[in-house]
């Protein structure tokens, strides 16, 4: 084997992206190193400290990485790494937070390490217990193992999806890298659209997985693995599911009804999580907002033992006196948690200056991800390196409004929503008479046919564009065609597999599932790594949701967002708590409003009425910015 | 006795001519060199066996050329023959019949794609959904697999690429005599087309050549160009090379005889066809085999028989200029050789050995 011997990372280093080529098939040419370096290089941003790339002695085969230091390591944080037998390779995207741990279990079984490196971990968990190893890592991550022994690649994502990775099968070579423009930019896989992505992206704001933009390139699905021997890339394999997670807690709680201490058992759950979740020897800092999620997980950071805390709020000039700002509350949590503070105002100017080069970081079109932008800039300049975000909290605490309309729609329309014809008629009718356009928003049209059911209800509630509207920004025939193959309603559905009974389980099975996964982690990634900087999410993890989970479905108040709130030992201040939500906004409709640089969406009348929600304008521009498409 | 017995349903396959009788024929032999199968029972709709000596597990029941008798022939032999472990369906149009038939004895369906047959979705939403009920899809090419995912609503990772092999008896050789007497071309540099010459598939190129002679004899004056292969389409191809002035130069050779073949291949100086409907092109390996420089187009299942060029030179069929140099290079010696051996991993052993690894997949 040739090798670029890595000696060793340490912990807590291993943001960065990923590639990789396979040339499985025997009528497959060799692998193109070239090929290889274009495709790492373009992910420079997510690795701008080093870069590494290895290839078998045969040829076959070449993994690639791009390396963001996060303390300085020099030449021995460099991957892809090899075992020492030189039977494994792995080249790996993430952060493993139970390494030591797993360290202990490997080495009580008689295996000696020559690093402190979560990377080497994945080595001898691998050589230890094959696939199966995905049940034993606790965190974020992308990677893929070389097996030299078996011939095969194994390639495995956290179950949340946290951590992005792509892959392409062409039937004779098979590629994968972090991002989608970065196998696009190897030069050899194809750019023919895929219709269902392109559907996916105006029904959701995000092309929903394991769809992207293009036909060629897929998402390996979050909690799953795939497999790729002398036949090519196999099915994915899905290890993880959110709704078996809430299942299983059911069916537990059904058996043996929990006596204990619910918010006490809460609250241990939450700082295990964000103990972990600090594992690295460099500071860590915190996204800031008014909100509860984000304030807790500071004062959560104290319990957990960190004194020195750098949070960052992002302020814009329009929020001013407004509910939206969140500079004054955040301030005030600062305060209550003893953090380094800082105010970051964002200005239109800034927005339209920076916009070019948000699209070109956009891997995917999405129509959010602006803040974390702006966030991640303002920690960078800060210095930072890590930062914590409450993001999921939502999710997991019932945050949205979705967890009180989806199930009282559900009840409610589940008899109409069954008369055949019934709700199509009325929405077919509301359509072509124009009257549709009278309610406060297009969805009422479709309400009587979508609302009866959990998945319907749910297309209703997240929906950007309904699929009767998609005519007004694609062609026919890719809407026809990417309905087909996308099968929304079904792609909810498979989200409820196995069906939790609760109507909480269920529409935070869906949040987590769709929402979350494409959207919102999806889009931390890609605007944080493009600022160099590493976002950790303690509200993201399996572990919390399962041991968490009976508890916020069988008590109400352990289910909603004050459970969090009370969970560190300093009580966030009312004055959060009280609150009403306005989630994390940014003033991007009124910047629209007066110009929106590169974002066109004239050329279509329906995104020109005055009431239309900005959104599905900014929807229209991403997807026809030229360079949103690599 | 253990081992796996397959149903397979097709087209032709020993007995039968033409490329996809040649697929299925190495496709059965392949599955009868695997230790995992037992038996193979081929109903094919056309050809005869005669005196064809078939390779051991495979019988071949006589054939049924209409479509009704075929597919009463199918599900009796279903119903009364089995078990069956697998069901093979041979060719997209029958993907219908076989998929019935799999439902009906619950076992999973290997559908095989040709060309450009699978490209385009025909038939009904019954043909599609029969087609996309396979268990496992090998296509001849990546080409033909991706357009075939462009419509096909099925899992890519069902969807396999099992390339055509070629024989044996394709080597490299002297120009035969009796081949430059016959059609009297001694001392002349020759470019070859091998194919049927049919109105269906005026894709192959043929005009394209003529219309490039001119050019080419300019700069190669001993040129001449040998069209093998007949068909429909002769005489519009004969009006065309009159019309361009290089009817002396435009040799049709007529239907070639297998055995003749190689002999023919090893008569020219370089091959070229610039198709652009080619599902994969054996032809072009058995050329390259038998020591010819190989010219083809860059828009079909040609990228994979020619292995994305490293086995000949991909062109853009459209763009005439750039066959007129790959022609000339070639015939002066001076182009991109391939390496010589790049062909033979298109030879039976890694198809038979990747037919046996789908198999272990498979099931």
């Amino acid at each position: 084997m040739a090798t670029s011997h890595g000696r060793w990372l340490v912990p807590g280093v291993s943001m960065c992206g990923i590639n990789g080529i396979f040339a499985y098939h025997y009528a497959a040419n060799p692998i193109d190193r070239e090929e290889l370096a274009r495709s790492r290089d373009d992910m420079a941003s997510r690795g701008p400290d080093g870069k590494g790339q290895w290839t078998s002695d045969d040829e076959r085969v070449g993994f690639g990485h791009r390396r963001l230091s996060i303390i300085d390591l020099s030449e021995a944080a460099s991957q892809p790494m090899i075992s020492s037998d030189g039977k494994l390779v792995v080249t790996f995207n993430g952060e493993i937070y139970n390494y030591r741990e797993l360290r202990k279990e490997l080495e009580a079984k008689g295996r000696t390490f020559q690093s402190n490196s979560d990377t080497e971990i994945l080595l001898y968990l691998y050589a230890e217990k094959g696939d199966a190893m995905v049940h034993d890592l606790r965190g974020m991550f992308a990677f893929a193992i070389w097996d030299a022994e078996k011939r095969k690649v194994f390639l495995a994502r956290d179950p949340y999806g946290i951590k992005p990775l792509y892959y392409a099968d062409d039937g004779w070579t098979f590629r994968f890298a972090s991002q989608v423009k970065s196998l696009l930019a190897g030069g050899k896989v194809s750019r023919d659209p895929e219709p269902a992505g392109q559907v996916g992206f105006y029904l959701w704001g995000s092309v929903p997985e394991p769809f992207t933009s293009y036909r060629a390139i897929r998402a390996v699905p979050a909690g799953s693995t795939v497999v790729v021997d002398r036949i090519g890339a196999h099915e994915p394999k899905r290890y993880h599911s959110i709704a078996a997670a809430y299942r299983e807690a059911e069916d537990q709680n059904s058996r043996a009804p929990r006596s204990i201490d619910g918010q006490a058992q809460i609250r241990e759950a939450l700082l295990d999580s964000v103990k972990h979740h600090l594992v690295a020897d460099v500071p860590v800092g915190a996204f800031l907002s008014a909100g509860i999620d984000s304030g807790a997980l500071v004062g959560l950071m104290r319990d957990a033992g960190q004194s020195d805390i750098q949070t960052v709020t992002l302020s814009f000039e329009e929020f001013k006196g407004r509910a939206e700002d969140e500079a004054l509350l955040a301030a005030v949590v600062a305060r209550t948690y003893g953090t380094r503070h800082t105010t970051r105002v964002v200005t239109e100017r800034e927005f339209q200056a920076d916009l070019p080069d948000i699209l070109e970081a956009m891997d995917q079109p999405s129509i959010d991800g602006i803040n974390t932008w702006f966030v991640s800039k303002a920690a960078k300049e800060l210095g930072l390196k890590v930062a914590v975000s409450g993001l999921g909290g939502d999710e997991l605490f019932g945050g949205y409004p979705s967890f009180r309309e989806i199930p009282v729609w559900a009840a409610r329309m589940a008899m109409p929503s069954r008369i055949p014809f019934l709700g199509r008629a009325i929405r077919k009718a509301l359509f072509a008479s124009g009257l549709d356009r009278r309610f406060n928003s297009p969805k009422a049209a479709g309400f009587v046919e979508y609302a009866g059911t959990y998945s319907g209800a749910y297309l209703l509630r997240r929906g950007l564009f309904m699929p009767w509207e998609l005519e007004e920004v694609l062609d026919p025939e890719t809407v026809h065609s990417g309905l087909r193959r996308l099968k929304p309603l079904m792609m909810v559905e498979t989200e409820l597999t196995p069906r939790p009974k609760s109507s909480f389980a269920k529409v935070a099975a869906l949040e987590a599932s769709l929402y979350m996964r494409n959207q919102l982690l999806r889009d931390t990634d890609w605007a944080s790594m493009a600022h160099g900087l590493e976002v950790r999410v303690p509200l993201v993890d399996a572990v919390l949701l399962r041991s968490t989970a009976s508890q916020r479905m069988s008590d109400p108040e352990r289910g909603s967002k004050m459970s969090l709130a009370l969970a560190p030992r300093t009580p966030l201040p009312e004055t959060i708590t009280k609150r009403s939500k306005t989630g994390f906004t940014t003033p991007i409709g009124d910047w629209l409003k007066r110009g929106g640089g590169e974002i066109k969406y004239r050329s279509v009348s329906s995104l020109s009425d005055t009431g239309c929600h900005w959104s599905r304008r900014w929807a229209y521009g991403v997807a026809s910015a030229p360079v949103a498409h690599a | 006795m253990s081992g796996l017995r397959i149903l397979a349903l097709v087209t032709d396959a020993f007995g039968g001519n033409g490329g996809i009788a040649r697929y299925n024929q190495d496709l059965m032999s392949a599955f009868a060199t695997s230790a995992r199968v037992r038996e193979i029972c081929v109903l094919p709709r056309q050809g005869s066996l005669g005196h064809q000596a078939l390779p051991q597990k495979v019988l071949q029941a006589r054939a049924s050329a209409a479509r009704l008798a075929f597919s009463t022939q199918a599900i009796a032999r279903a119903a009364l023959d089995g078990p069956f472990d697998i069901v093979f369906c041979g060719h997209i149009y029958m993907s219908p019949i076989a998929a019935a038939i799999s439902k009906f004895l619950k076992k999973p369906m290997w559908l095989q794609l040709h060309g450009i047959d699978a490209w385009q979705p025909r038939g009904g939403r019954l043909a599609r959904t029969a087609t996309e009920s396979a268990a496992l899809v090998t296509a001849v090419s990546r080409f033909t697999r991706s357009r075939f995912l462009r419509w096909a609503d099925i899992a890519p990772e069902r969807v396999r690429v099992l390339p055509n092999t070629f024989e044996p008896s394709f080597t490299a050789g002297p120009k035969p005599e009796y081949l430059l007497d016959r059609l009297n071309i001694h001392g002349r540099r020759v470019i070859l087309t091998v194919s049927r010459l049919t109105a269906s598939e005026q894709y192959k190129g043929h005009d394209r050549i003529i219309a490039a002679l001119p050019a080419i004899k300019e700069r190669i004056a001993d040129v001449v160009y040998v069209i093998a292969g007949d068909g429909d389409d002769r005489e519009r191809l004969k009006k065309m090379a009159k019309a361009a002035g290089v009817e002396d130069i435009t040799l049709f050779a007529g239907h070639v005889p297998e055995r003749e073949l190689p002999g023919y291949l090893r008569l020219a100086d370089v091959f070229a066809m610039p198709s652009t409907g080619e599902g994969f092109g054996i032809v072009y390996l058995e050329a390259a085999a038998c020591g010819l420089p190989v010219i083809a187009g860059d828009r079909d299942g040609s990228v994979d028989a020619l292995a994305d060029g490293a086995i000949g030179t991909l062109i853009d069929p459209e763009d005439a200029p750039q066959l007129v140099d790959a022609v000339c290079n070639m015939l002066a010696g001076r182009g991109r050789q391939a390496q010589p051996t790049s062909h033979d991993r298109f030879r039976a052993g890694n198809f038979n050995t990747h037919v046996d690894n789908l198999l272990e997949n498979f099931l």
